[in-house]
């Protein structure tokens, strides 16, 4: 009927757009910027394992970044467009019904979470497949309110005590598999390094390993995730990644300390 | 023969202070409830409060570490059992018989029994503070080991599981009671399909508390079992199995997830279509989306349970996934109603709108939890503390306060005001995000829930001090709604029968209304009678689509 909101109604279209528009072009200026396709957030991983979760989180970021902006461009517009102009017994229209777009905003979600569980699938099995002949095996038991970690086949043994500022250390070689065997040794635990983008619980009863391959050197926080107790949240630990050479020197080491403690005791 | 028939008129029903305490009226049951329900917010919101001053600092001593874990414990537990799930119920009593045209509950003393029972275990749970060891340390969740007597000897932690057996009996009987009124009390005229959709919401939900909460009742009494009388269930060296507290726990769980959120997607489900002036959009796929967003809820709760390397992932994650589908659908039927409306912003509908934004980011971290290998590196940090208050929080609550604002005038006939209810939602807005938008990054970057410090670390201790603020904003936010409901219950003004020009039946009765509810009711064609009275121009259409 009257043509004058049109001018109001392009304006409207545009801050209903805004959240789109920011999106995309925050997405865009990472991607064409140099800086890749960003974290969102999330740590830069350190293992193959890692790297796969990384990607998926990505994938999934961005198309949650996508269906968030849509849903709330069409609540900002809804909201903007159709706010009342000082009419207020006006009555709109009472269609209550619109059969095709109910069907297409039910079957297109299904489309989407079809595709991420497919991309979910393929990631975990890909992660949590165990290798029969890992490079080092790390037998990590977790204790109120601390960890042991145990190389069985090259006799080494390293626990935690609870003194501040002394943090238990492992030492992994580079480019290697890594097997954790997780257990307790009373209430239930999670091993988790945050930059290996994963964790697992150790649970009385449960038989628990994880896999990872380290891709990168460097010094990396560990953390019980699992709230055990009243010194929970220092139970900390540390691991170092080096080369293989390094790692070797570090075996014989411990291995020569172990050895001297027990000539001592 | 004759037959004599005492015709002497009952005693009038006591009035003032016993007329609250012995009352079966559904009206004052309900708002008893929400009273009580709001009294243990406030105690749940100052427990966190103190939890995000002692997180202000790393390695901050404040509080100490045993001190710190009953905070987090019963600001958990007093917000899930206590305030978020009670408060529907009570809202359910007061409106769910107005909205089908009811003079009471099916069964009013069972109501008022349900009630007391309410009351008595929230009293017990808290009641652990008073005793020598303090109250329960181990988590809302309550997981065993920990929780068996070994390691948590404490007179709270049994307090604790009384309680969780005493609330859980309360909506057990509140949600047989809300299933038989929908079922057998509604007026002529008014068919399954004519309901409002926050009614069919509540019996959603109850029938999610039968089978829900049993199952978290039994637990606790296994576990009180353990406890107190040398029971072995979850005791591993006694070949007792720890994890089946958990499947236990969150065959509970999830389904509670649900229950904490259904009455409130209803709310928001009343009071988008009342200012936007138009019909609910796609009625029968939103009953439909809540009909199957309950029946997939109780089959997800291992995703909870991702990272104990002990279930199907995939089964899990892949139904965990599906949730979004029915999800998105009740956000396009939003989107929907308001799409052409002609729209006004009352308190009520800034919150629902609030709700919209909030909760749709709630969901979509959801979407994000379930993808597995995702989770297992943002379970147990901050980033589910992050998307869980933007659930129950950012979506629950603030639909919560949707509804206060929106039937406030009902219950007392008085309007609270504009002004005062703009800031409280401003406040509690830029409060809620502040607070909990940077939890994400906080657990993306390592930060386990549940740790009463953290490494001195720049960016933890950056993040930890926004939240911290925020927090203090999100607890300020509380004042101007406690004034605006003391200044409106001492001189508000009257806001008359129906203040927003409502759709549905309780806007056809008196502000507040008599015992008995309605003296007449409209003919009920739709699902929204007193709009098709007021506007007989613009009468709803017959039939679904």
């Amino acid at each position: 009927m009257d043509r004058e909101p049109s001018l109001a109604r392009r304006r409207w279209w545009i801050v209903a757009l805004l959240p789109v528009l920011i999106a995309l072009g925050v997405t865009a200026g990472f991607v064409f910027g140099g800086g890749g396709v960003p974290s969102f957030g999330m740590p830069e991983p350190v293992t193959e394992e890692g790297r796969r979760t990384h990607t998926l989180w990505q994938v999934l970021f961005i198309a949650a970044i996508g269906v968030g902006a849509l849903v709330w461009g069409l609540i900002a517009w809804s909201v903007l467009r159709y706010r009342g102009r000082g009419d207020a017994e006006r009555v709109p229209s009472q269609k209550a019904y619109n059969i095709p777009i109910e069907i297409v905003y039910t079957v297109a979600p299904i489309v989407v979470i079809i595709a991420i569980f497919i991309g979910t699938v393929i990631v975990q099995n890909k992660n949590s497949a165990l290798s029969a002949s890992p490079d080092v095996t790390v037998q990590v038991t977790g204790y109120q309110w601390q960890w042991k970690f145990e190389y069985e086949a090259e006799r080494v043994t390293i626990i935690g005590n609870s003194e501040p500022g002394s943090l238990p250390e492992i030492v992994l070689p580079v480019d290697a598999t890594v097997q954790f065997d997780l257990k307790t040794a009373d209430v239930i635990h999670s091993f988790w390094v945050p930059k290996f983008l994963t964790k697992r619980d150790l649970i009385p009863g449960v038989d628990n390993k994880i896999d990872v391959h380290t891709t990168a050197t460097g010094t990396f926080d560990g953390r019980c995730a699992e709230f055990c107790g009243i010194n929970h949240a220092t139970m900390n630990f540390v691991v170092r990644v080096v080369p293989r050479a390094e790692y070797d020197e570090w075996i014989t080491a411990q291995q020569a300390a172990t050895t001297d403690q027990a000539a001592a005791g | 023969m004759t037959v004599t028939v005492d015709l002497a008129p009952h005693a009038p029903p006591a009035s003032g202070l016993l007329g609250w305490l012995t009352t079966t009226d559904h009206k004052k049951i309900g708002i008893s409830y929400m009273v009580t329900a709001f009294g243990f917010f406030m105690l749940g919101g100052a427990l966190a409060e103190l939890i995000r001053a002692q997180l202000w600092s790393p390695g901050s001593t404040l509080v100490s570490a045993s001190t710190y874990n009953e905070l987090f414990t019963m600001h958990g537990s007093i917000m899930m059992y206590l305030f978020i799930v009670p408060f529907a119920v009570g809202l359910g009593n007061y409106i769910v018989p107005l909205h089908i045209g009811a003079k009471e509950m099916a069964f009013p003393r069972l109501n008022a029994l349900g009630y007391w029972l309410y009351l008595l275990g929230g009293l017990t749970m808290i009641s652990g503070f008073l005793t020598a060891d303090g109250a329960a340390d181990f988590g809302w969740t309550s997981y065993v080991p920990l929780s068996g007597s070994a390691r948590t000897p404490s007179v709270g932690a049994d307090l604790w599981l009384i309680a969780i057996v005493l609330t859980g009996l309360a909506g057990v009987l509140a949600s047989v009671n809300i299933v038989a009124t929908v079922l057998s009390m509604r007026a002529p005229g008014m068919s399954m399909f004519r309901m409002p959709i926050f009614t069919w919401n509540m019996l959603v939900t109850s029938i999610l508390v039968l089978i829900a909460f049993p199952v978290l009742t039994s637990a606790s009494f296994m576990l009180l079992a353990d406890r107190l009388l040398g029971g072995h269930i979850f005791d591993p060296a006694a070949g007792g199995v720890p994890i089946l507290w958990q499947h236990l726990f969150w065959f509970f769980g999830h389904p509670e997830v649900y229950i904490a959120a259904l009455p409130f997607f209803g709310i928001v489900t009343e009071i988008l279509p009342v200012f936007s002036r138009r019909p609910v959009f796609g009625y029968v796929g939103l009953v439909f989306a809540t009909m199957f967003i309950a029946a997939l809820s109780v089959g997800v709760w291992a995703h909870h349970m991702f990272a104990t390397g002990a279930v199907e992932v995939a089964f899990f994650s892949g139904l965990s996934f599906l949730i979004a589908v029915p999800t998105g659908v009740k956000f396009f039927n939003w989107i929907g109603t308001m799409w052409g409306g002609n729209l006004s912003f009352g308190a009520p509908m800034l919150f629902a709108i609030g709700f919209l934004l909030l909760f749709l980011l709630g969901g979509l971290t959801g979407v994000l939890l379930a993808s597995v290998s995702v989770d297992l590196q943002v379970t147990d940090s901050y980033f589910v503390v992050a998307h869980m208050h933007y659930v129950l929080f950012g979506g629950s609550a603030f639909a919560l306060f949707a509804a206060i604002y929106f039937w406030y005038p009902k219950f007392t006939g008085k309007r609270l005001h504009e002004g005062w209810a703009r800031a409280h939602f401003v406040l509690m807005f830029v409060g809620f995000n502040l607070t909990f938008a940077v939890q994400h990054e906080l657990g993306l970057q390592g930060m386990p829930r549940r740790v009463v410090t953290y490494p001195d670390d720049s960016l933890l201790t950056n993040l930890n001090r926004i939240s911290t603020v925020g927090a203090a904003l999100l607890g300020v936010s509380t004042l101007p709604f406690l004034w605006n409901v003391y200044r409106t219950w001492r001189r508000g003004e009257l806001a008359g029968d129906n203040p927003w020009d409502g759709h549905t039946l309780e806007w056809a009765t008196t502000s507040p209304p008599p015992p008995h509810n309605f003296d007449a009711l409209p003919p009920i064609r739709s699902n929204r009678p007193v709009w098709d009275l007021n506007h007989p121009d613009h009468q709803s259409p017959q039939g679904h689509g």
